[in-house]
C-alpha cells in the first residue's frame, strides 16, 4: 500500500522515505483545522468523534473565526499547518504550484470504493486541478450565489417576488421601487458586484446576454475583456448606483446579515451559507433566496471550497482517511444542524437539502439546486500567484467607474493593465 | 580612584548588556535582514531570489496602490499631528489650573489612552456607521447634518483622524507634565509687568515648553506616519484608497488575505521607503528647530 | 486716630500686584469653563457610555434603526455568556502571566541602562545613548518579517516567547530615555554617601535609586502593563494553539464575520468591559505616580 501510494505521488511530489505516507508503527494523530463557526465546529467535533481506526486519531484544532487568514498565513511560514486545513480553491491552486500540498489527484482518480472523481460535482473537479492535473486538496463544499430578498417589503411594495428567470432590468427596476422606505437606505446591496472580486461578476450579465465573460479562466487565464455586453452591464449597474437605488462601491458589508434580518436591507447578494445563520438568528421578516438574475440564458457564480494537506503531513494515508471521512459521513451529521453548503461529494448532497427542506427553506432549496445545473457558469476570482495585484488595480480603475468619478470610456485602459498582469504572470 | 573607575566601566557594561543584545537583535538585525529582503522577491516559503531595485521600481511606477497610500498617508500627517498638538496642549492648560473636579477630568481624558485600542476602534467604528451608529442618530435628533463617515470616500481620512484625536489624552498628559515644570517666578515677573494672558502665552509658556514641543512634533509625526490600527479596524483602506496609507499597503503585501501568497520582498522594499521618508522628516524638523525652540542655557 | 498725607505713599509691587487681577476677568470658574469641563468629560466617557449600553442589549436590538440609548430589557447575561464562550478565565490568566513578566522586564532592564547611561561613567556612553534613542525612531514593522523568521527558526513558534523576551532585552527606548531623565536630577552625593558605606553599584542601584525613582518606574510599570495586555497582532501571529492566547486575541473571535456568522456585538461588549478593567484599576490606582513620573519628560534637563 505504502509502496504504491509513494508510486503514485511521486512524479508530483517528490516522495521521499521517512515524510511520506508510510503506515505507522503507533497512533498516528490527524490535525484538522476550520473556519467554521463555534457551533459549527462542535457538530464537526462530534461527527468526527465516531471515526473509528485503531491508528488514527483526529484532533480538531480552534481558531479564532475571522482569523483564519493571519493564523493560515504565519502557519504556512512556519511550516506548522494541520494535515487537514479548510482552504479556498486560489489557496490550493497557488499552493500546489509552490509544491506546499500533497497531490490527491491519483488517489481520488483511482480511488477504491465510492469515493472517487466521478461522484465529486464535475465543475468543481475542473477547478481543483492546476495546469498539470495536480489536486492539492478535495472540494467539500460548494458555495453556490445569489440574491437574499425581504418578502415582506417586496410585498409590501406590490412587486412581484424574485425568481428564476428574472431579469437585471427588473432587479434594478425592483431595487429604485425599495430604495429609502421602511428604514432601509438602499434597495439593493451588491457587494458581489461593487467590491475587488466585482469585474467577475458582471461576468454573469454579458455571458447571460450571450457575450464573453471577463476572463476566459480564473485559474489558467490567457485574457482579459469587456465586451459590448459586458459594457452595458457596467452602465446599468453605474446608473443605479448614481440613483441611489445600489449601494456604492466603499459600502461596509460587514453588518449585512444582521440588517438584513432586522428587515433593513430589502436586497442583497449573497451565498447560501447564510441559510446556516438565519437559521440561527431566525429573522423577524419572511425572506427567501432567488438566483441571480439574467438576460436571456440563466448564469451564475461558481465557487467551491475544500480541505487541503501539506507536503510534511505525517502519514498520508491516514490523512486520506480522514479526509474521506470529513468528506462523507461529517456533513450528514453536521448540515442538518447548521445547513452552510451543498457538499461537493454529490451522494452527501441529500442530507443537506433534506435539512433545508424541514426547515421551510424551500426557496433555498430551489436556488441551490437550480444554480448546480447551471449551464453557464463564470468564476469568482481569479487564483493565479499574482491575483493579489489584481484587487488594487480593480480599486484603482473600475471602482471609480462604478462610482461615475471616472468615465466608462476608461474601462478599456482597466482590461489592458489586467492583461499585462496575464502577460507577466504566465 | 581608578579602581573606582573601572568598576565603574564593568558595573556599566553589566547594566546596560540587556538593553545593548536587545538593540543588536530588534534594531540591527531586523535593519539588515529587511535591508536586503527589499533587494529581493520572497514569499516566504521557498528562498529569496534577487531583483535589485526591480522593487522599488515596481513601487514607483506600476503599483497603483503606491501613490494614493502615500498621498493618505501624508493627508493623515497634515490633519492629525497640528490638531493633536493644538488639541492636547490647549486641554493641558486647561486642565493645568484649579477647580473644583479637575482631577476626574484629567482622568477621564487620559482614560481612552489606557483602553485597549482593538477594543475602542471598534467601537467607534460601530458608533460611526452611517444607518445604526451613535454619532448621525445624535447629529440627526439635534438637526446637524448626518455623513456616510467612513464609507465617504470624502470623508473616510477625517473620521480616521477624529477617531485618533479621541486619545488626544496622551499628547495632552505630557504637556501637562511640562507646564507643571514651568518655573513660576516666571509667570509672576509677567504679572508684575502686567502682560496679558496672550502674551504670557506667547512669551512666557511656548518658549519655555518649546523642546518638549520638539519631542512631541517628532513623536507625533513619526507615529502618525505609522499607524495602523485604526484604517486597518475602522475602514480596510477604503472606500478606494482614501484611507489606505503605507502601513496597509505593507501589511497588505506582506500578509495578504486568505490564502494569497505573500510578496515579503516587496513589502520589505514598502518598509524601506517609510522608514527613510520618517529620517527625512525628523532631520528636517530638528534641523529648523533651532529657529523655534528655546534653549535652556541661557541665563534668567 | 488718622492723619492726613501729606504726600502720595510710595507705589509698591503689592500695588501691581493687585491691579492685574482686577483689570483681568476671572475665566476659570465661571460657568463657561465648567461647560467646556463638562464637554470634554462627556466626549471622552459617552463612548464607554455606549459600550456598556451594547454590552447589556440583546443581539438583535443592537441593529435597530434608531439605535435607543437605553436597551429594552437589561441583559445582564450577556457578561457571563459573553466571557463563557470565550473561556475568558484561561485566558485573562494568560494575560496576567504574559503582561507580569512583560512590565517585569521591561521596566527592570530599562531602569538598568537609565543607571549606567546616567551615573556611569564607560566608554561609549554617549553613544549608546543616541543608539538607543534613535532606535525610537524605527518603526516596529521593519522588524516584523525578520523576526518573525527568526523566531521559527529557533523554535519559539507557538510559545509566550516572542511575547517576554523582547521586554527582558531593553525592548522599550522610550523608558531607556525616561529612566536616564530621572538618574541625572539625582545628586552625586547620594552615591558618594553610599559608596563610604562601602556599598557595590548592584546596592546602590537597589537599595538607593530604585526607591528614590518610584514615580519613574511606576509610570513605565503602567505604560508597559498597558502596551503589553493591549497587545494583539503580535499573540495573533506567534501563537498557535487556543489554550495559550491572551485575551486580547480571544476578543476577536466575537466580531469577525466568517462563514456564516454574524459579529456578536452584545457579547463582545460586554466582554470587553470586563477585559478593561485590569487596565483601569490600574492605572487609577497609581494615577498620582503618573503625571509625576511624565514630569522628567517636560523638565528642562540637558538631553
Amino acid at each position: 500500500m505504502t509502496a504504491l501510494a509513494c508510486a503514485g505521488l511521486l512524479a508530483a511530489t517528490g516522495c521521499s522515505g521517512s515524510d511520506s505516507g508510510g503506515s505507522s508503527d503507533g497512533p498516528v494523530t490527524v490535525t484538522v483545522m476550520t473556519w467554521e463557526s463555534a457551533e459549527t465546529n462542535a457538530a464537526i467535533k462530534k461527527a468526527l468523534a465516531d471515526f473509528k481506526d485503531d491508528n488514527v486519531t483526529v484532533q480538531l484544532l480552534d481558531t479564532p473565526s475571522g482569523q483564519y487568514g493571519d493564523k493560515l498565513a504565519s502557519l504556512t511560514q512556519a511550516k506548522k499547518l494541520p494535515d487537514l486545513f479548510w482552504c479556498g480553491n486560489d489557496t490550493e491552486q497557488q499552493y500546489t504550484s509552490q509544491g506546499l500540498l500533497v497531490d490527491w489527484a491519483d488517489k481520488i482518480q483511482n480511488g477504491d470504493g465510492d469515493f472517487k472523481a466521478d461522484k465529486f460535482v464535475p465543475s468543481a473537479m475542473e477547478n481543483w486541478k492546476t495546469a498539470d492535473g495536480q489536486m492539492g486538496g478535495l472540494p467539500s463544499l460548494m458555495n453556490t450565489y445569489g440574491v437574499w430578498y425581504n418578502a415582506d417589503a417586496f410585498t409590501a411594495a406590490g412587486l412581484p417576488l424574485p425568481k428564476a428567470g428574472w431579469t437585471w432590468d427588473e432587479m434594478y427596476a425592483a431595487a429604485a421601487k425599495l430604495a429609502n422606505k421602511n428604514g432601509a437606505k438602499y434597495g439593493l446591496i451588491a457587494d458581489q458586484l461593487t467590491g475587488p472580486d466585482g469585474p467577475f461578476t458582471m461576468s454573469m450579465y454579458s455571458v447571460s446576454a450571450g457575450g464573453a465573460p471577463f476572463t476566459d479562466n480564473v485559474n489558467h487565464p490567457t485574457k482579459a475583456e469587456a465586451d459590448d455586453k459586458y459594457k452595458e452591464g457596467v452602465e446599468k449597474l453605474t446608473a443605479a448606483i448614481k440613483n441611489g437605488s445600489v449601494a456604492p462601491p466603499g459600502y461596509d458589508a460587514a453588518n449585512v446579515q444582521s440588517l438584513f434580518a432586522a428587515g433593513k436591507i430589502p436586497m442583497t447578494f449573497g451565498g447560501q451559507w447564510l441559510a446556516a445563520g438565519f437559521q440561527t438568528d431566525k429573522p423577524k421578516i419572511k425572506y427567501g433566496f432567488a438566483p441571480f438574475p439574467q438576460v436571456q440564458t440563466p448564469t451564475t457564480l461558481y465557487d467551491s471550497v475544500g480541505i487541503c494537506t501539506p507536503q510534511y503531513t505525517k502519514d498520508q494515508d491516514a490523512t486520506f482517511k480522514v479526509l474521506q471521512y470529513l468528506n462523507t459521513k461529517v456533513w450528514d451529521a453536521v448540515l442538518p444542524a447548521s445547513p452552510v453548503a451543498p457538499p461537493a461529494y454529490t451522494p452527501a448532497q441529500t442530507s443537506y437539502f433534506d435539512a433545508l427542506t424541514k426547515a421551510q427553506q424551500t426557496t433555498v432549496v430551489d436556488t441551490v439546486k437550480a444554480d448546480l445545473a447551471a449551464e453557464k457558469t463564470v468564476g469568482v476570482r481569479f487564483t493565479t500567484q499574482w491575483a493579489q495585484q489584481v484587487g488594487d488595480l480593480t480599486t484603482a480603475n473600475y471602482q471609480p467607474i462604478l462610482s461615475g468619478k471616472k468615465p466608462i470610456t476608461d474601462l478599456p485602459a482597466y482590461v489592458d493593465k489586467i492583461n499585462g498582469l496575464i502577460k507577466q504572470g504566465s | 580612584m581608578s579602581r573606582n573607575a573601572g568598576s565603574d566601566v564593568k558595573a556599566a557594561y553589566l547594566f546596560i548588556a540587556p538593553a545593548v543584545i536587545g538593540f543588536l537583535v530588534f534594531v540591527g538585525y531586523p535593519l539588515i535582514r529587511s535591508f536586503y529582503l527589499a533587494l529581493t522577491k520572497y514569499n516566504g516559503l521557498t528562498d529569496p531570489i534577487f531583483v535589485g531595485l526591480g522593487n522599488f521600481r515596481r513601487l514607483f511606477s506600476t503599483d497603483p496602490a503606491f501613490w494614493p497610500s502615500l498621498r493618505a498617508t501624508g493627508y493623515l500627517v497634515l490633519l492629525y499631528v497640528p490638531l493633536s498638538l493644538v488639541l492636547g496642549l490647549a486641554l493641558a492648560m486647561f486642565l493645568n489650573q484649579r477647580f473644583a473636579g479637575v482631577r476626574v477630568v484629567r482622568t477621564l481624558a487620559y482614560l481612552p489612552v489606557v483602553l485597549p485600542a482593538v477594543a475602542t476602534i471598534t467601537l467607534w467604528k460601530f458608533m460611526l456607521d452611517p444607518q445604526v451608529g451613535l454619532l448621525n442618530t445624535i447629529l440627526d435628533r439635534i438637526g446637524l447634518p448626518t455623513s456616510l463617515w467612513l464609507q465617504s470616500p470624502k470623508m473616510a481620512m477625517p473620521s480616521v483622524v477624529l477617531v485618533m484625536l479621541w486619545g488626544v489624552g496622551g499628547t495632552m498628559i505630557i504637556f501637562l507634565a511640562a507646564l507643571q515644570a514651568v518655573p513660576t517666578e516666571l509667570y509672576e515677573a509677567a504679572k508684575v509687568d502686567g502682560a496679558g494672558p496672550w502674551a504670557v502665552f506667547f512669551r512666557i509658556t511656548l518658549p519655555v515648553i518649546s523642546p518638549i514641543m520638539l519631542l512631541q512634533v517628532i513623536l507625533q509625526t513619526t507615529a502618525a506616519l505609522q499607524t495602523f490600527n485604526q484604517p486597518k479596524i475602522l475602514t480596510g483602506g477604503g472606500p478606494g484608497f482614501s484611507t489606505n496609507v503605507l502601513m496597509l499597503g505593507i501589511y497588505n503585501n506582506g500578509f495578504p488575505t486568505l490564502g494569497k501568497i505573500p510578496q515579503l520582498g516587496y513589502a520589505s522594499a514598502q518598509v524601506w521607503v517609510l522608514f527613510i521618508i520618517i529620517i527625512a522628516v525628523i532631520a528636517l524638523t530638528a534641523k529648523f528647530s533651532s529657529l523655534w525652540t528655546y534653549s535652556d542655557n541661557t541665563p534668567d | 486716630m488718622t492723619t492726613l498725607p501729606t504726600e502720595a505713599p510710595p507705589v509698591t509691587a503689592a500695588d501691581h500686584a493687585v491691579s492685574p487681577a482686577k483689570k483681568k476677568p476671572r475665566v476659570v470658574g465661571t460657568t463657561a469653563w465648567y461647560v467646556v469641563a463638562l464637554f470634554i468629560c462627556a466626549v471622552m466617557i459617552v463612548p464607554l457610555l455606549w459600550m456598556i449600553t451594547i454590552g447589556l442589549k440583546s443581539r438583535t436590538a443592537v441593529f435597530d434603526i434608531p439605535p435607543r440609548l437605553l436597551p429594552h430589557e437589561f441583559q445582564w447575561s450577556n457578561f457571563v455568556k459573553g466571557p463563557q464562550a470565550i473561556n475568558f478565565p484561561r485566558l485573562f490568566l494568560n494575560s496576567m502571566v504574559i503582561t507580569a513578566l512583560s512590565v517585569l522586564g521591561g521596566v527592570l532592564t530599562a531602569m538598568m541602562a537609565g543607571y549606567a547611561l546616567a551615573r556611569l561613567r564607560f566608554p561609549g556612553r554617549k553613544t549608546w545613548f543616541y543608539l538607543f534613542v534613535g532606535s525610537m525612531l524605527l518603526p516596529g514593522v521593519v522588524g516584523l518579517i525578520p523576526l518573525f523568521q527568526l523566531y521559527k527558526s529557533i523554535g519559539w513558534y507557538d510559545t509566550w516567547l516572542p511575547l517576554i523576551v523582547p521586554a527582558f532585552l531593553g525592548g522599550n527606548p522610550l523608558f531607556i530615555f525616561l529612566a536616564r531623565q530621572y538618574f541625572l536630577a539625582i545628586p552625586y552625593s547620594i552615591d558618594e554617601a553610599a559608596k563610604i558605606d562601602g556599598a557595590g553599584h548592584l546596592r546602590i542601584f537597589v537599595s538607593v535609586m530604585l526607591p528614590l525613582t518610584r514615580p519613574a518606574w511606576l509610570t513605565m510599570a503602567i505604560l508597559a502593563f498597558q502596551a503589553s495586555w493591549n497587545d494583539y497582532l503580535n499573540p495573533l501571529v506567534y501563537l498557535y494553539s487556543s489554550g495559550k492566547w491572551p485575551l486580547s486575541v480571544g476578543m476577536a473571535s466575537f466580531i469577525s464575520p466568517f462563514a456564516g456568522k454574524t459579529p456578536d456585538w452584545s457579547y463582545y461588549m460586554a466582554t470587553n468591559l470586563l477585559y478593561m478593567l485590569p487596565p483601569l484599576i490600574i492605572f487609577f490606582a497609581a494615577q498620582r505616580y503618573f503625571i509625576q513620573g511624565l514630569g522628567a519628560l517636560g523638565s528642562t534637563n540637558q538631553k
